[in-house]
């Protein structure tokens, strides 16, 4: 470090007088600056308390959850661990409109502020956070800015301005680092091992001053920092005038600014709000190496979680400080080559020994006094990467990012501060015996209708699905929903704990005590937000799924819903729903038997609607006919005393003036279905569009579409349809019969091969042909069968004495 | 004498900066080498050098990244042998030439693989006539840059590596393994063992690959380094400036580079290479080599035009069909891509930006 600043002074450097605030083990307050998740921080801060041996240490952090630091320093907790704030605007104290906010503070074993509350439990020393509350830094940041970025992920700790600040992109340039983690690491990490704590904050502060010194006052308001600070040196003054000696642990960027404001004594805090204890709170939770890693977007700390909570241990546990990372940047490389050989790319032990000498060589090259996870990089990089580096051929330096990283997730030792939703989830997880304490993902097959187990797995499953937790997707499985792959009597899922599953558990707290209640609420919530019945049915599917009972009042909602529905689609999408449900109850062992009535409330707002429907616009016809198809099937059986007005209302449609052709044809179906004796006025109505202008005939097409749809059997009872099929195929010229082309394959569309074939006999049979002309013939060019036709056209006139050709 | 030359070599065109580094170099060297590892990064990165005078700064001469240099450098000082890779044009040659000139001395000790290299050119072949007259003896024996490498203890460079037979390549296995080359011919005098500071520095061009495959046993024997086109347009643009100077003074061109213009094809070559523009514009990339080298080549001749047959300016037109030149080689399709890239791209600029871009867009019409 010194290298890098030489004699200048930190004046001559910003044109600015700033000054660095003082390391005096004998002194009332030390402010000891780190980074987060920082190895060598936490080592230097645990030599200084130590050494200082304060009255208190002061951390830097939301100060709500201050009850929590016992928790999270349990000799059960084990690390990542993370405080999940929240905060209900419902007053509208930091937007115009009511907002929720969340953020996480993630907790690893390198995190200095771990470390300080972990060495004051050990020493007894008292230890707090001192930062306002959470709702009071958003009420303190401006929009869009700090906590209230426009992201989905927030943490606590971003450090944005650390890595970004053109400071350091001017020492990158200088030095020939390539990031800012890699100097960070070359710099503080592995050099600072060689200091003492006074030196290294000495470096540290003069860091951290040099990249405040490019911030503005006003840029330091709008991110709520200044208004932090105030409240951070309004703690520290009081424990100071309480005769207490302070450590004040804090990001390295507010050391200058806690110094400054102290020496003025300008300790003032900002007017703290009274929030009600339900819009505000904390929870500790388990968190993950994955979402603990700066790479992973939160910008929250240090790369590599995994690999620096290595170093940490072996700091902790008085590993030599001149060989600490040489023998850590060994072992992740001996396991990077375990691991990529079990990948089948051959690793030997040659290239592992390239990759050490590189490492070594580079180490040397670079001035640094040990090999970091740059040159572990840069190592295999060279000895283990054969040929082009590509994706695919970088396979061993994805294997090393992510054994840097870590996969394992934290756990909260003390129960009592589990938050009951994760608590209820971890003893699922443990009963059905899930993995569920990594981030590596696994699979589960469900047995649906077997056993106990396998049933109440899948509910467990929907459940965490329908809570949008991300913890479970399924892979292959009946769909309810959309009624596919219904025959599938087993599930397949992908299941993957990350923080994300236990942050969602802890916003779905207000709805419950357990998963099972948090997805009753959760429905009960959803369906009041319902207007269609097709949702409403949805809902009530995932109910189904989840095994999950609705209320009477419930039941009465969708009732209500339906009676409401003036939507034909919506009340056929929704009979769908409620008829699988019916008929699949007894299979999934449900004794709710609501959806019967349902079904029949549907039932009967589509009956009256049918008629209305005889004139849809062609593209909701196949969706119309979808509806009357599914009437017509439940009329056929669990809902018999429908079928007489369904035979009505279908009279009705066809009897109507202006019809839709496919809907016609399908309304015609089933009432030959119905009545046999029927045929011959569906026989007329398909003369009817042969009689027609070419138009008319066109709709044809569409005529035995929908006819096909409800009644194949009428084109093998004889052939008259036949004949009139093919009589409408012989008549349209060729540009209109590939108009209707696409309608006709979707009417044949509804035969089975084997009636495909009686068909074709039949069809064939009529211009003295074998059917296996027609099916198996070989396909001629579409041209030359033109051509063909009007060549045979041209002979029949010359025939009867006349020619067009002349 | 240098100023004759096309191309002096490495070690002769900067002289006085390797005397420079080598008489106030401090660092370690591996033995027989001509500099420390520290003094051969500051040769190719840049940077400064203390000397009783004060500091002197050598200027950068390898622009990309400055990692793999280094991983090149401690690859070359260990048992490995160094194979570069990359599309063509990225300076693979260039920096084999600078790591040999800096850590050697050398950088002329090179075999160019070809379809036609044989094993005689990797060995060692023999002048016949002496072989004649005196039978199998060191005099008879004409070495390979192999042999001289491992003789001296300097490095041997093997050019487009992929583009020879890959039972010729495999020829450097034994050499590479053992340190020994055997010449059966020569009996008990036969065996030249490998000085210390001998290595190999191998390049392959991606586009070849698949031509030759080098061997599982071969490519265990190197450290493999993907030397990637720039991605920085800026850069990319300094370097062509820099290299058409440094080509217009050894060729007597007298006229200013016009920077702007070599912005203009630094952009075109670095939107077609990538296939988008700077405005998120998706365009067709072409088949060509699009490199830096094919983009200093195209400035170099708008240039050389420009003082011989124009008014020394570089002429916004003639670059175009330049570029059209150097773009459309091999693959006639390339033309239209070229072509759509102006109808897009340059007259988005054109409007956007002007100046040069109008005048260039207005070029657009001499592609045919």
């Amino acid at each position: 470090m010194e290298g890098l600043f030489g004699e200048r002074s930190i004046a001559e450097i910003t044109g600015k007088d700033l000054r660095l605030p003082a390391y005096d083990p004998k002194g009332r307050l030390m402010l000891f600056p780190v980074r987060h998740h920082s190895p060598v921080c936490s080592w230097q801060l645990i030599r200084a308390i130590n050494e200082f041996r304060p009255d208190v240490i002061l951390i830097e952090g939301p100060e709500n959850a201050n009850e929590l630091i016992p928790v999270l320093t349990d000799e059960n907790t084990v690390m990542p661990c993370a405080v999940y704030y929240f905060y209900k605007d419902k007053k509208k104290l930091v937007n115009k409109e009511p907002r929720d906010y969340k953020c996480y503070y993630p907790f690893i074993s390198s995190s200095p502020e771990y470390n300080a509350m972990a060495e004051g439990r050990r020493l007894g020393i008292e230890t707090r956070f001192m930062d306002l509350p959470y709702s009071e830094i958003l009420i303190n940041t401006a929009e869009n800015k700090g906590l209230r970025k426009e992201q989905d992920k927030h943490s606590y700790t971003d450090e944005t301005r650390l890595t970004r600040s053109q400071f350091y992109a001017r020492l990158c340039e200088k030095t020939g680092i390539r990031s800012f983690e890699e100097f960070w690491e070359k710099y503080f990490e592995i050099e600072g091992l060689k200091l003492t704590p006074e030196e290294f904050c000495k470096n540290m502060h003069t860091y951290c001053v040099l990249v405040r010194s490019e911030e503005t006052a006003q840029e330091l308001a709008c991110d709520g920092t200044l208004a932090r600070e105030r409240h951070m040196a309004h703690r520290i003054s009081e424990a100071l005038d309480s005769g207490k000696r302070v450590i004040a642990v804090t990001g390295g960027l507010h050391s200058a600014g806690l110094a400054e404001l102290l020496e003025k004594g300008d300790t003032a805090t900002v007017k703290l709000h009274k929030i009600p204890f339900d819009m505000e709170g904390c929870y500790p939770m388990a968190y993950s190496y994955e979402a603990a890693d700066a790479l992973h977007g939160y910008a929250s700390g240090m790369s590599y979680p995994y690999f620096y909570d290595t170093i940490t241990a072996k700091l902790k546990s008085g590993a030599d400080t001149a060989s600490v990372y040489d023998e850590a940047a060994l072992e992740l490389l001996i396991n990077t080559a375990k691991e990529t050989a079990k990948r089948d790319v051959s690793v030997s032990i040659a290239d592992v020994t390239a990759a050490k000498s590189m490492m070594t060589g580079l180490a040397a090259l670079r001035n640094i006094s040990q090999c970091g996870i740059y040159e572990v990089e840069d190592g295999i990089t060279s000895s283990f990467i054969k040929g082009e580096k590509t994706i695919a051929a970088a396979l061993p330096i994805s294997v090393m990012h992510r054994l840097a990283t870590g996969d394992s997730v934290g756990h909260i030792g003390d129960s009592r501060h589990t938050p009951p939703l994760i608590a209820d989830f971890q003893k699922q997880c443990e009963a059905f015996k899930l993995k569920y304490a990594s981030v590596t993902p696994h699979e589960a097959d469900v047995q649906l209708f077997s056993g106990e187990k396998g049933p109440a797995l899948s509910r467990f499953f929907h459940r965490m699905e329908y809570l949008g937790t991300d913890f479970c997707n399924m892979l292959k499985g009946p769909d309810l929903h959309r009624s596919r792959d219904r025959s599938r009597v087993r599930e397949q899922w992908r299941y993957r704990r990350t923080p994300k599953v236990d942050a969602v558990l802890i916003d779905h707290t207000t709805d419950g005590f357990t998963i099972e209640e948090a997805c009753v609420n959760t429905a009960a919530r959803a369906l009041m937000d319902r207007r269609r019945s097709a949702d409403a049915a949805q809902t009530a599917v995932d109910c189904f799924l989840m095994g999950v009972d609705m209320t009477d009042e419930q039941q009465r909602l969708i009732d209500a819903m339906i009676a409401a529905d003036g939507d034909f689609f919506s009340l056929g999408e929704g009979l769908g729903c409620f008829a699988r449900l019916h008929e699949l109850r007894e299979l999934y062992n449900i004794s709710d038997n609501s959806s019967y009535g349902h079904m029949d409330s549907c039932m009967g707002k589509l009956m009256s609607a049918l008629p209305a429907m005889a004139n849809v616009p062609s593209e909701n016809a196949e969706d119309t006919v979808k509806v009357i198809r599914r009437m017509f099937s439940l009329t056929g059986g669990v809902m018999a005393h429908w079928r007489d007005t369904l035979e009505e209302e279908l009279l009705t449609l066809t009897a109507a003036r202006d019809k839709q052709a496919e809907v016609y044809g399908a309304a015609m179906g089933l009432l030959y279905a119905m009545d046999h004796s029927r045929r011959g006025e569906t026989e007329n109505a398909m003369r009817g569009y042969l009689k027609g202008s070419s138009e008319v005939r066109k709709q044809g097409a569409a005529f035995l579409k929908g006819l096909f749809s409800t009644a194949g059997d009428i084109m093998l009872a004889d052939d008259s349809f036949i004949r009139m099929t093919d009589e409408l195929l012989t008549s349209l010229s060729h540009l209109d019969f590939l108009e209707i082309l696409p309608s006709m394959k979707l009417a044949f569309g509804y035969f089975t091969p084997s009636e495909i074939r009686e068909i074709a006999r039949s069809a064939a049979a009529l211009h003295g042909a074998d059917d296996t002309d027609i099916t198996n013939a070989e396909i001629i060019d579409e041209g030359l069968f033109v051509y063909g036709r009007k060549l045979d056209e041209e002979i029949a006139l010359n025939l009867k004495g006349g020619s067009r050709l002349g | 004498m240098s100023a004759d030359l096309i191309k002096p070599p490495v070690e002769v065109r900067f002289a006085d900066q390797l005397k420079l580094l080598a008489d106030n170099d401090v660092g370690k060297r591996p033995q027989n080498w001509k500099l420390s590892p520290k003094a051969v990064r500051t040769f190719i990165l840049g940077g400064d050098v203390d000397t009783p005078q004060g500091k002197v700064n050598i200027p950068r001469k390898f622009y990309g990244n400055d990692a793999l240099v280094e991983r090149c450098i401690i690859t070359l000082a260990g048992s490995r042998g160094l194979m570069l890779v990359g599309e063509p044009g990225t300076a693979k040659t260039m920096l084999s030439e600078l790591l040999s000139a800096a850590c050697c001395g050398v950088s002329t000790n090179t075999v160019q693989g070809t379809a036609g290299t044989t094993e005689d050119m990797i060995k060692y072949s023999w002048n016949y006539a002496l072989l004649l007259s005196k039978g199998p003896c060191r005099e008879a024996l004409v070495p390979s840059p192999l042999l001289i490498g491992m003789k001296n203890g300097i490095f041997a460079r093997f050019e487009e590596i992929t583009r020879t037979p890959a039972e010729i390549q495999d020829s450097l296995i034994s050499v590479m393994s053992d340190q020994i080359l055997n010449i059966p011919e020569l009996g008990d005098e036969g065996l030249v063992q490998a000085r210390r500071g001998f290595n190999i520095i191998g390049t392959a061009n991606t586009r070849d690959k698949g031509v030759n495959e080098m061997s599982g046993a071969l490519k265990r024997r190197f450290n493999f380094e993907t030397v990637e086109p720039i991605k920085d347009v800026r850069l990319e643009k300094e370097i062509i400036v820099r290299e058409a100077e440094d080509l217009a003074k050894s060729g007597h061109i007298d006229c200013p580079i016009d920077t702007d213009v070599a912005e203009l094809l630094a952009i075109t070559y670095h939107e077609l290479r990538e296939g988008k523009t700077a405005e998120g514009t998706i365009v067709e990339k072409p088949t060509a080599v699009m490199s830096t080298a094919e983009a200093v080549s195209v400035f170099y001749q708008t240039i050389s035009h420009a003082w011989y047959y124009g008014d020394g300016r570089a002429d916004l037109g003639m670059l175009t069909e330049n570029l059209m030149g150097a773009v459309c080689k091999e693959n006639k399709d390339d033309l239209e891509k070229l072509k759509a890239y102006f109808r897009t791209a340059v007259k988005e600029k054109a409007k956007k930006v002007g100046g040069a871009w109008k005048a260039y867009s207005e070029s657009a019409a001499l592609l045919k």
